[in-house]
């Protein structure tokens, strides 16, 4: 199967989850999808886990207090809710662990060539953004006041976008050296 | 602000995935019908920028702080259409490698973060005329605020979308009673760094002559 496939049966089975509200289902489809992993389910579960515990806890959370003061706490939707995110954000994190993502996106050559561009950029800005946080950190020996973060938080904005305009001007003369635009 | 996977009912976002559909469509088209060689690496690296301002911290009272949008300087400096594909990208990219957001969200995070976020920059910049440091800093608090709003309202309609029979909820479980103030309130901070930080980005840009 082509990954622009695997693209469109996620889709599609993403869609379809959405419809099931039986815990029971949708457990036992998460387990089916956990097996289905191979090796890398127990990475596949972790990370999916990590994902949402933040959010799905507030939620949760807010919902036993509000629903158990009003007297209409169902234990069963906080089973279909973190059953459900759980199992999407898994199949999500299989999907990109399965097929390459920008493979999938060959159908639109230039969303696929911008997707490419794009995580590698990604990669060198999140590089950036960690050592501007880090020389912050290095440069206060007591914890930087509002003025001193506000101050930091603009110059990376700065940086990245100097970065940004030389990155595009280099990537469009490096693809054209290369022959992408030649028809 | 992402809404993740699960929590919106297909009835809200399999419209908002058509809408999307159409409004990426004509942004498409509108940049000269195609993807060519200037178009592809400005969307890229645009696309990486939105990804990076995301990833700025920006400082809240007390200490704490929340991460910056990012599309209001990106729709000032080179305009709706680039921004809302822009931040599309990257709303996709964040679902399918990192978790943030989700797929079945896309549109709804598409729509309100990307294009009604980049819209409210740009009218408000036009309002404000010839006040440009006004301008920005209205716009950019009101990129972060219109879009927060507009989840708030999304996210309480869905009980009303997708419930059982004894009332139960089927989606995100609680009203516009508790989604607007629980959204909006970190927001209205949230929105003053983001002008802060717009109006440093948009000076910088003026000073390298990128805009007029």
């Amino acid at each position: 199967m082509t990954a622009t496939r695997w693209l469109l049966a996620y889709a599609l089975a993403v869609v379809a989850i959405t419809f099931v509200h039986q815990p029971l289902a949708l457990a036992g489809l998460l387990i089916l999808a956990v097996a289905g992993a191979g090796k890398a389910r127990r990475q596949l579960l972790k990370r999916a886990l990590a994902a949402i515990v933040t959010f799905n806890l507030t939620v949760s959370l807010g919902y036993a207090l509000v629903a158990g003061l009003r007297g209409e706490f169902a234990f069963g939707y906080l089973l279909l809710i973190n059953l459900r995110v759980l199992l999407l954000v898994f199949l999500g994190f299989w999907f990109v662990h399965r097929v390459n993502l920008i493979h999938a996106l060959s159908f639109a050559p230039g969303l696929a060539s911008a997707a490419t561009l794009a995580v590698g950029q990604i990669q060198s800005f999140r590089r950036v953004i960690g050592d501007f946080g880090l020389a912050l950190v290095s440069r206060s020996p007591e914890p930087p006041s509002l003025s001193d973060r506000m101050r930091s938080a603009s110059a990376q904005g700065r940086d990245l976008l100097d970065k940004s305009v030389a990155a595009a001007q280099e990537s469009a003369l490096a693809m054209r050296s290369r022959g992408c635009f030649d028809d | 602000m992402h809404i993740p996977d699960g929590f919106l009912s297909p009835q809200t976002y399999l419209p908002a995935w058509g809408l999307a559909a159409v409004a990426w469509w004509l942004a498409v088209r509108g940049l000269r019908h195609r993807f060519d060689e200037e178009t592809i690496p400005r969307l890229a690296v645009l696309t990486a920028l939105a990804y990076g301002l995301g990833l700025v911290m920006l400082p809240l009272p007390g200490g704490t702080s929340g991460h910056a949008l990012g599309v209001a300087p990106m729709a000032l400096i080179f305009g709706i259409v680039p921004a809302f594909l822009a931040y599309s990208l990257v709303l996709l990219l964040q679902a399918l490698l990192f978790g943030a957001g989700g797929i079945t969200a896309l549109g709804v995070n598409a729509l309100t973060m990307g294009l009604a976020g980049a819209t409210a920059a740009v009218v408000a910049k036009r309002l404000a005329g010839r006040r440009d440091a006004a301008g920005v800093c209205i716009g950019a608090w009101l990129s972060v605020v219109v879009p927060a709003v507009l989840l708030a309202l999304v996210l309480g309609i869905q009980p009303l979308l997708g419930r059982r029979t004894d009332g139960t909820p089927l989606f995100f479980p609680f009203g516009l009673a508790v989604t607007l103030p629980a959204v909006l309130i970190p927001h209205l901070l949230i929105g003053i760094a983001e002008a802060a930080l717009a109006l440093a980005i948009w000076r910088h840009a003026k000073r390298r002559k990128w805009i007029e």
